[in-house]
């Protein structure tokens, strides 16, 4: 069960899950060693009720992200660091902007068929554009790549470690 | 904004002393008969909430491990929960005149 519950945890968002998962844990812990000496009803009960709380609580986490506890992109990710990390709430921005262009054009290409009756639609298909969306994504994904990984080669990302020289004047 | 039940409880907790959050879970076990079984993730949430309210604080000690540290209410935190107290107060005061003026 404790597997398992750490494996809930991940629902979280990251930010509180580095805050709060270690206590989580712990709590869980000595709540579980309680049970040993009930029944399997009690302690049926209350694993659906620790699922069904963290469930909720993460839930209920990420709603306050939405609502804006938190500052929701961390544009500090992206600072000279000993290692690269891609931002997981870019992947899901930039997944809601697709759908959002990809709906804008099809509002667009039915506005136009509907009042351009005959003269044909100047935007291509849904399925040629969704590929070659594709294409340009892994194309773009690909420079990205290789850029960050020409960056690691010169050790710019070393800069941020550099520590004074202890016999400098200054 | 009325308080829920287990914020409620989880403050009441903390009135007394501070608390780990172990502790907290048993002690509103108990304060409410074994009917209120707060889920960590409950716990964690109400706390979470809390602390971001500023109403509870955590005790930085160097000694208590990351895991158990400990939780106490704010002179802000007791504040608001003597005023949930008076208003629950003059609720309960309210319905008990209410429901004998009903009976006579």
């Amino acid at each position: 069960m404790l597997t398992f519950y750490r494996w809930l945890l991940y629902l979280y968002p990251s930010l509180c899950r580095r805050e709060y998962a270690d206590e989580m844990v712990s709590v869980f812990h000595d709540a579980q060693a309680d049970l040993s000496a009930r029944r399997f009803g009690g302690r049926l009960s209350f694993r659906i009720r620790e699922t069904w709380g963290l469930l909720a609580g993460a839930v209920q986490e990420h709603i306050r992200i939405i609502g804006g506890r938190y500052q929701l992109i961390s544009f500090t990710r992206f600072n000279m660091r000993p290692e690269f990390r891609f931002p997981r709430s870019t992947v899901f921005l930039m997944s809601i902007i697709f759908g959002g262009v990809i709906l804008a054009m099809e509002k667009a290409n039915t506005i136009q068929v509907k009042y351009a009756a005959g003269s044909g639609s100047i935007w291509p298909s849904l399925p040629w554009f969704l590929g070659f969306t594709l294409l340009f994504t892994c194309a773009a994904a690909m420079a990205g790549w290789g850029i960050l990984f020409a960056l690691g080669r010169t050790g710019a990302h070393r800069l941020a470690n550099i520590q004074p020289c202890p016999n400098s004047p200054d | 904004m009325p308080l829920t039940e287990p914020v409620l409880l989880v403050l009441l907790s903390l009135a007394e002393q501070p608390r780990h959050g172990y502790s907290i879970l048993k002690d509103v076990e108990r304060m409410s008969g074994g009917r209120v079984k707060l889920s960590t993730g409950t716990l964690y949430g109400a706390l979470h909430r809390l602390l971001d309210d500023a109403w509870i604080e955590r005790i930085e000690e160097d000694e208590s491990p990351r895991d158990r540290r400990p939780y106490r209410l704010t002179s802000r935190g007791r504040r608001n929960l003597q005023l949930e107290i008076e208003r629950m107060r003059h609720l309960t005061k309210l319905a008990a005149l209410r429901v004998a003026r009903k009976e006579a």
